[in-house]
């Protein structure tokens, strides 16, 4: 008898729109009082996901102080990277004991944001920034180096946008 | 026309209820499968290759792009069959840490395969939902190494940093609400008639088929066989954990998911249990910073999500590289069993039986 009324009645149907009702009426009264909690909807273009600090994005060469580059070419990111995207040539500068980079290549197409470089490096001179938006037009501009017209090593996280996530 | 005549149809590559790129040779006498076999490589890219070619160091990145969906299980495992390798003790806040990351990994696994799987046979609802606590997941991969997908987590000889601060809190978080979620998937699909009728007695393989096949994971313990690696070889710190192993006689695609549905409770549980008994200490333990193995070869086994991981590392003396790499995916062996379960079944039903095997291609074609 209960099986049969089992069969007649569609509980399980309700129990289960019931549950996604609830959902429904949820967001449906609290969406203009911004009660949603952030990640389960972002509206990308205009509200940008908050990162990690430790987010891997793309890599950047930093520069100390005076402005000048605290890359030394121990070319230990260069081993260590296991897709081999990192090309350094050793040079000199006038006024400076250390080696100093004269090239320093990034091959973004192949990277595949793992951070053993950053890890690699006994000089702190490299980072992985928070910057995750590198879709371009053109293949081009994945090949980064320190002279670049859209995009160069040295180019940090933009301030602001690509801000680290509170909670 | 076609009175008497079998028809041969492939499932695939690119069905989408085939998870990727798997291609499934079939031949059907009306709506029966006569004949079904698996075809696979469409997406090999030589990973075992290349990490012969690759430092000891290295090759971890090449094991996250294996199962995708369970980067941390797969790291945890190159992490211990090197340290196996090389006879390297890992300190033991970074043991916990290790099973910690690992059982989200389980997790977030277990989340996209249900999320799939119940997407696949028609209840899309569940589908949005697992994907909602999953995301939670995929920002603690986040915060703890700075990746969400491709993980990279752990290093030879321990982790790299500790956890970062404020991660007690999103763990907290994530906890308290977790099971309310269980509950919810299982309001939705576990006494929906629908569900039942698409799952109960659908892709059955016995104990002893699962046996002979060498099937892992979930599929096994739904046969009745309670065969987890976490309990009969504990690695990491599982052998400090009180877990149970779930495990169904039923041997159908509706046994395999209430196994999963209490696996994830008990991960919850394990999870619980190492930040309750975190202690405190070094990360990292002390090795050279040139690996160089010995004549030496291991074989490592976890336990994955999808079923038994195994590592096959083969040292050279004063080599940097493994001579050998061999990976034994869950996955590839799992799919071995997919013409037991839907030979002499319905045409619709080898959706369920791919489904309910949990396959990620990326880890069978390697």
């Amino acid at each position: 008898m209960n099986k049969l009324l089992r069969t007649l009645i569609p509980f399980d149907i309700a129990k289960g729109l019931s549950i996604t009702g609830k959902h429904f009426c949820k967001v449906f009264f609290t969406a203009n009082r911004r009660k949603v909690p952030f990640h389960i909807v972002s509206e990308y273009p205009e509200v940008v996901a908050k990162v990690q600090p430790r987010y891997r994005g793309r890599l950047t060469l930093l520069k100390d102080e005076q402005g000048e580059i605290k890359c030394v070419c121990c070319l230990a990111c260069e081993k260590i990277c296991p897709t081999q995207v990192i090309t350094i040539e050793k040079g000199k500068k006038e006024g400076r004991k250390m080696p100093f980079p004269v090239r320093y290549d990034f091959e973004m197409e192949r990277c595949i944001f793992c951070e053993f470089c950053v890890e690699s490096c006994g000089f702190d001179s490299i980072i992985l920034n928070h910057q995750f938006e590198l879709a371009t037009y053109n293949r081009e501009d994945f090949s980064i180096g320190m002279e670049g017209l859209a995009h160069n090593m040295y180019e940090p996280s933009p301030v602001g946008k690509f801000s680290v996530a509170d909670d | 026309m076609f009175k008497n005549e079998e028809m041969e149809i492939n499932l695939g590559p690119q069905h989408p209820s085939t998870h990727g790129v798997l291609r499934v040779k079939l031949r059907l006498d009306g709506e029966t499968i006569t004949h079904c076999r698996p075809m696979i490589g469409y997406l090999h890219r030589g990973v075992e290759k290349i990490c012969e070619n690759q430092t000891f160091f290295q090759g971890q990145v090449w094991t996250d792009r294996m199962d995708y969906c369970s980067a941390v299980a797969n790291n945890l495992g190159w992490a211990e069959a090197n340290e196996k390798l090389f006879g390297i003790t890992v300190p033991r806040r970074a043991q916990y840490i290790r099973t910690m990351l690992n059982e989200f990994n389980r997790l977030a696994s277990h989340l996209i395969w249900l999320a799939t799987h119940a997407l696949d046979i028609g209840a899309m609802t569940v589908f949005l939902y697992a994907f909602r606590e999953r995301e939670d997941i995929l920002d603690m991969n986040e915060a703890f190494c700075g990746s969400r997908l491709t993980t990279t987590a752990f290093r030879i000889g321990g982790l790299r940093e500790d956890l970062p601060p404020g991660f007690e809190k999103l763990v907290k978080k994530f906890l308290a609400k977790f099971p309310t979620c269980l509950e919810e998937y299982e309001n939705l699909l576990s006494e929906n008639r629908i569900w039942k009728k698409r799952t109960i007695g659908v892709a059955k393989l016995s104990a002893e088929d699962a046996i002979a096949l060498g099937v892992t994971g979930p599929v096994l313990r739904a046969a009745g066989v309670p065969y987890d690696i976490r309990k009969a070889f504990p690695y990491a710190a599982y052998a400090e954990m009180d877990f149970e192993v779930p495990t169904k006689t039923e041997a159908d695609t509706y046994a395999r998911y209430l196994v999963r549905m209490e696996e994830m409770r008990q991960s919850a549980r394990i999870i619980q249990q190492c930040m309750d008994g975190m202690p405190e200490g070094p990360v990292m333990a002390k090795i050279p910073k040139i690996l160089k193995a010995e004549v030496n070869e291991v074989y490592h086994a976890t336990e994955a999500p999808k079923g038994e991981l195994g590592y096959y590392l083969v040292g050279e003396k004063g080599s940097g590289n493994p001579y050998r790499f061999h990976v034994r995916a869950p996955g590839f062996i799992n799919l071995q069993s997919l013409p037991k379960m839907a030979e002499g079944g319905l045409i619709a039903d080898i959706v369920a039986a791919i489904g309910t095997l949990d396959i990620v291609l990326g880890e069978i074609d390697r």
